[in-house]
C-alpha cells in the first residue's frame, strides 16, 4: 500500500467519524442543550443579572442625637450621594436596629448629642456606623460614603478656622497633598464589568466539556456492551483518527460559542472591550482547543452521562474562583494554585480578562498563551492515551 | 401502621441503592468535604493580605521614601516592584504582575514642604474587585497620611499637643461597627453562601436523579409496589434517607465552621437548626417538583442543575438583589438559595427575628411542599413511561 493510499484512507476515517459525531450531536436533545443552549442563553441571563453593574442609593437609616446645623449638614451631604440614601429618621439606635432587622435599611449613622460642641470646642468629634454585614457592596457603600462625608465636613471645617484669603489656601489648607484616584480598566468599579468577562470563558469551557461528555454518554449508553467506541463500524480503527475526528465536529461548535462569547456577548451588554481582534484570535484558538480536549478527556472517565453533569457542574464555582477575578490570584495558596493549572479555563480566563478587559497585547499574555497551548498538546495525547484504553476494551468485548 | 412499615422497608430499599451506586457516596459525602475545605482554605486569610503594588518614584526624597514604607508596611499591600516610569508600571498591571502602583512625580516633596499642593496619583485595576478596592483603600490613606504629615509637624512645631493635632488634622472622626463580620472577612461572607448553595445544588441533582435512575432501570414500578401503591408513602420512604445524609452532612459542615473555625454567629442553635432542616427540604422538593414537571431524567437534571448555578448568583449575596432589575427581583423569589440566605443572614449572622423575614420562610415551606402538585405525574411516569437514553 502506497503511502498515499494509506493517509488517504486516514483521512477518509476522519472525516466519516466526523461527520457520524455531528449526526448524533444534532440528534441528542441532552447534548444541544448544553453545546447550544447553555453557550448562548446563560451568558446573557449573567450578563442580565449584572447589567446594572453598581449598588446605588444604599437605604440607611439616620439617628440624629446632635440634632444641629453640623450634624444636617452631614446628613444632606450623605444623602446626597450617589451611594447612599437616608430613608429613615430614628428616634434611637433600638428603633434603627429594628429597621436593619426588618430589612429597610442597610446601615446606621448614630451622631452623638456632643456632636457639635466638641466640633465648636475644637475637639475631635466621632460619627458611629453601624453596617450591616450581610452585603460586603452595601457595607462598603454605607462606610466609605461616611468617610468621604466626614473627611469632606472636616476639611470644610479647618478652611474656616484657618481664616485665610484665597481660595487656593482654602485648597492647601484643605489638601496640602493633591491626590489623582483612578480606578484603570473597569472605572466605574461595576461588578458585571469585573466578572462577566471571567464567567465568559468558564461557560465554554464548561459548556464544551458537559456536551462531549453527555454525548459520550449516550455513545455508551446506545452501545450493546456499554462501551464508548463503536465495534461494528470498520471506519473506527485507530484512537487517533477517533480523537481527531470527534476534536473536528465539537471545533466546528466550539468557535463559533467562542466568538459569540467573546465579541457579541460583551458587545451587547456594553461591557469593556479593548481586545485587538489578532490577539484575541490567537488566544481563542488555544483555550478552545484545550477546552474540547479536556473535555474528551473528562468524558473516559465517566460512565453514565448523569455522571459528567454532576461532575462538571460541582467544579464550576471553585473554577471560577481558581481564576483570581474574584479572589486575588496573589492570595491563593499555593496548592490550589497548583491544582488551578490542571484546568485550561486558569489560563483562558486570565488571558481573557487581559486582552478583553485591560486591552493588554499579545506579548503580555504570552505566559499564559504558552500554558494553554501545553494544555492542548497534553490533553490531546491524554485523550488519545484513554480513547486507545477504551479502543482496546471495545475490541476485547467485541463479538468474534 | 401499615404505612410505617413500608416508609421503613423503603427507606432500607433506598440505603441500599444509595450503597450501590457509587455516584451518591461522591455527591453525599465526598464532594461536599472537599467543597468545604476548598472554600476555608481558600478563603483563609479573610481579607486578602500583601497584595503586589507597584511603585513609580520621581522624587526619591525622604518624603516619598516614607509613603513607600508605610505603604508597605499595610497588611493589605505590599510593594514588589519599583519601576522606571508609568508605562512600565502600566504594561505590569496588564501583566497582573501588580494590582495597583503608586506614582509621585519629581518635586513633590520640594512642593509639599514649600505649600505649592504637589500632586501625586495612584491608579488600580478593578478587574478584580477586591484587589482593586482593597489597594485603593490603602493607597487613599496613606496619600491621606501624607497629606497630614505637613500639618502635624506644622503643629507640633507650634506646641500643640497631640489631642489637639488629632483634633484639628481630622475634626470628624468615624467610627465603624461591622456587625456580625467585626473583621471583613470574605470567609465568614462566601463560605456561608457558597458551600450551603452547592450543597442544595447537589441535593435538588440527586433528587431528580433518585427518581430517573428508578425509571432508567425500570425499578419504579417494583418501589410503588413496596408502597401498596401510594406514592406519597413513597416519596416519603425513599427521601426519608436522603434527608437525614444530608442533614447529618451539613450539621458536620457547620459545627466545623462554627465550632472549629468560629465562624461568627449571633442566632443561636435553634435558628441554625431550623434554617438547616428547611434548607434540606426546600432543595429535597425542588428536584422532586422538576422530574415531575418534565419526567424524564436527563431533562430533570438539566433543569435542576442550571436552576442551581444560576441561585448562586440570583441569591444576592455578591450582587445584591436590590441592584438588579425589577423583573429579575421579582425571579429571585423563585430561588431556593435566595430564601436561604435572606433567614441566614437575618437570623444567624444577624441575630434577629425570624418574624422580620417570615415571608421567606414561608417560601421556603412552599418549596417543600412543591411536590404535592406534580405527585401524580411522578406515579404515572413510573407506571408508564419507559426511558429513552
Amino acid at each position: 500500500m502506497s503511502i498515499f493510499r494509506k493517509y488517504k484512507e486516514h483521512l477518509a476515517d476522519v472525516l466519516y467519524i466526523w461527520r457520524q459525531e455531528l449526526m448524533q450531536v444534532i440528534k441528542d436533545e441532552g447534548v444541544l442543550m448544553f453545546l447550544v443552549i447553555v453557550p448562548l442563553g446563560y451568558p446573557l441571563l449573567y450578563s442580565w443579572i449584572y447589567n446594572n453593574e453598581t449598588l446605588r442609593e444604599t437605604p440607611v437609616a439616620v439617628v440624629d442625637q446632635s440634632r444641629s446645623a453640623l450634624s444636617r449638614q452631614f446628613i444632606h451631604d450623605c444623602d446626597a450621594t450617589p451611594d447612599v440614601d437616608i430613608t429613615y429618621y430614628a428616634a434611637d439606635l433600638d428603633e434603627a436596629r429594628s429597621l436593619v432587622s426588618r430589612q429597610l435599611v442597610k446601615g446606621i449613622y448614630l451622631i452623638p448629642s456632643d456632636f457639635a460642641a466638641r466640633i465648636n470646642r475644637g475637639e475631635q468629634a466621632t460619627i458611629s456606623v453601624y453596617c450591616d454585614m450581610s452585603l460586603m457592596l452595601a457595607y462598603k457603600a454605607v462606610y466609605q460614603t461616611a468617610m468621604i462625608e466626614a473627611g469632606r465636613l472636616g476639611a470644610g471645617i479647618n478652611i474656616k478656622r484657618a481664616g485665610n484669603y484665597t481660595k487656593r489656601e482654602d485648597l492647601i489648607t484643605a489638601q496640602p497633598l493633591a491626590v489623582d484616584d483612578v480606578a484603570m480598566f473597569n472605572p466605574s468599579g461595576g461588578y458585571g464589568s469585573c466578572v462577566l468577562p471571567a464567567v465568559l470563558m468558564l461557560i465554554l469551557q464548561q459548556a464544551i466539556a458537559l456536551g462531549i461528555g453527555m454525548a459520550a454518554g449516550t455513545a455508551r449508553e446506545r452501545h450493546r456492551n456499554g462501551q464508548l467506541i463503536p465495534d461494528d463500524d470498520p471506519h473506527y480503527r485507530g484512537a487517533y483518527r477517533i480523537v481527531i475526528g470527534k476534536a473536528l465536529c465539537y471545533a466546528m461548535i466550539g468557535f463559533i460559542a467562542a466568538a459569540y462569547l467573546a465579541m457579541a456577548v460583551p458587545k451587547m451588554f456594553s461591557f469593556p472591550q479593548l481586545a485587538d481582534a489578532r490577539t484575541l484570535l490567537l488566544m481563542l484558538l488555544p483555550y478552545t482547543l484545550a477546552s474540547i480536549f479536556f473535555g474528551m478527556t473528562v468524558s473516559c472517565l465517566v460512565r453514565y452521562r448523569e455522571n459528567v453533569m454532576l461532575l462538571m457542574v460541582f467544579v464550576s464555582v471553585p473554577l471560577l474562583f481558581l481564576t483570581g477575578v474574584s479572589w486575588p490570584q496573589s492570595s491563593i495558596p499555593g496548592y490550589w494554585q497548583g491544582v488551578s493549572w490542571l484546568f485550561p479555563s486558569t489560563f483562558g480566563v486570565r488571558a481573557f480578562v487581559r486582552v478583553n478587559s485591560m486591552g493588554a497585547s499579545f506579548s503580555q499574555i504570552l505566559p499564559e498563551i504558552r500554558i494553554l497551548w501545553i494544555h492542548v498538546a497534553a490533553y490531546l495525547a491524554l485523550a488519545c492515551l484513554v480513547y486507545r484504553y477504551q479502543f482496546r476494551l471495545a475490541r476485547r468485548y467485541a463479538p468474534a | 401502621m401499615k404505612y410505617i412499615t413500608s416508609i421503613f422497608h423503603i427507606a432500607l430499599r433506598e440505603l441500599g441503592i444509595l450503597r450501590r451506586n457509587r455516584i451518591y457516596g461522591f455527591c453525599m459525602i465526598a464532594f461536599p468535604t472537599l467543597l468545604v475545605l476548598f472554600f476555608t482554605t481558600m478563603l483563609d486569610e479573610g481579607l486578602p493580605q500583601d497584595l503586589p503594588i507597584g511603585v513609580v518614584d520621581h522624587d526619591n526624597s525622604t518624603v516619598s521614601r516614607g509613603l513607600v514604607r508605610t505603604l508597605d508596611a499595610m497588611q493589605t499591600s505590599r510593594v514588589t516592584y519599583h519601576f522606571a516610569s508609568v508605562t512600565e508600571a502600566r504594561a505590569a498591571m496588564q501583566e497582573g504582575t501588580v494590582y495597583a502602583y503608586l506614582y509621585i512625580p519629581q518635586g513633590t516633596a520640594a512642593k509639599l514642604l514649600s505649600g505649592r499642593r504637589p500632586k501625586v496619583s495612584y491608579y488600580y485595576t478593578m478587574t478584580c474587585l477586591t484587589a482593586g478596592s482593597m489597594a485603593s483603600k490603602d493607597l487613599k490613606t496613606i496619600t491621606t497620611l501624607g497629606s497630614a504629615a505637613v500639618g502635624q509637624a506644622v503643629l507640633s512645631a507650634k506646641g500643640a499637643t497631640p489631642r489637639q493635632i488629632k483634633a484639628a488634622l481630622q475634626p470628624v472622626a468615624i467610627s465603624a461597627h461591622m456587625i456580625g463580620n467585626p473583621y471583613g472577612s470574605y470567609n465568614y461572607s462566601l463560605t456561608t453562601v457558597f458551600v450551603p448553595g452547592i450543597l442544595m445544588l447537589f441535593m435538588a441533582l440527586l433528587s431528580a436523579y433518585a427518581l430517573g435512575t428508578e425509571m432508567k432501570f425500570d425499578t419504579g414500578k417494583e418501589w410503588l409496589e413496596r408502597a401498596h401503591g401510594n406514592i406519597v408513602v413513597a416519596i416519603i420512604g425513599k427521601y426519608l434517607v436522603h434527608a437525614v445524609i444530608f442533614l447529618l452532612v451539613i450539621f458536620l459542615y457547620l459545627f466545623y465552621i462554627f465550632n472549629v473555625l468560629h465562624f461568627p454567629h449571633q442566632g443561636g442553635v435553634w435558628n441554625i437548626v431550623r434554617l438547616t432542616l428547611l434548607q434540606v427540604l426546600a432543595s429535597l422538593g425542588f428536584g422532586i417538583f422538576a422530574f415531575g414537571l418534565m419526567p424524564s431524567l436527563r431533562m430533570s437534571m438539566s433543569i435542576s442543575s442550571l436552576w442551581s448555578v444560576l441561585s448562586i448568583s440570583m441569591c444576592g449575596s455578591a450582587f445584591p438583589v436590590a441592584g438588579m432589575d425589577t423583573p429579575l427581583q421579582a425571579m429571585s423569589w423563585l430561588f431556593p438559595l435566595r430564601h436561604y440566605w435572606m433567614i441566614y443572614q437575618a437570623t444567624v449572622l444577624n441575630g434577629f427575628p425570624v418574624l422580620d423575614v417570615w415571608l421567606h420562610l414561608v417560601a421556603l415551606i412552599a418549596f417543600t411542599l412543591l411536590p404535592w402538585m406534580v405527585i401524580r405525574k411522578v406515579k404515572n411516569a413510573m407506571l408508564h413511561y419507559v426511558y429513552i437514553p
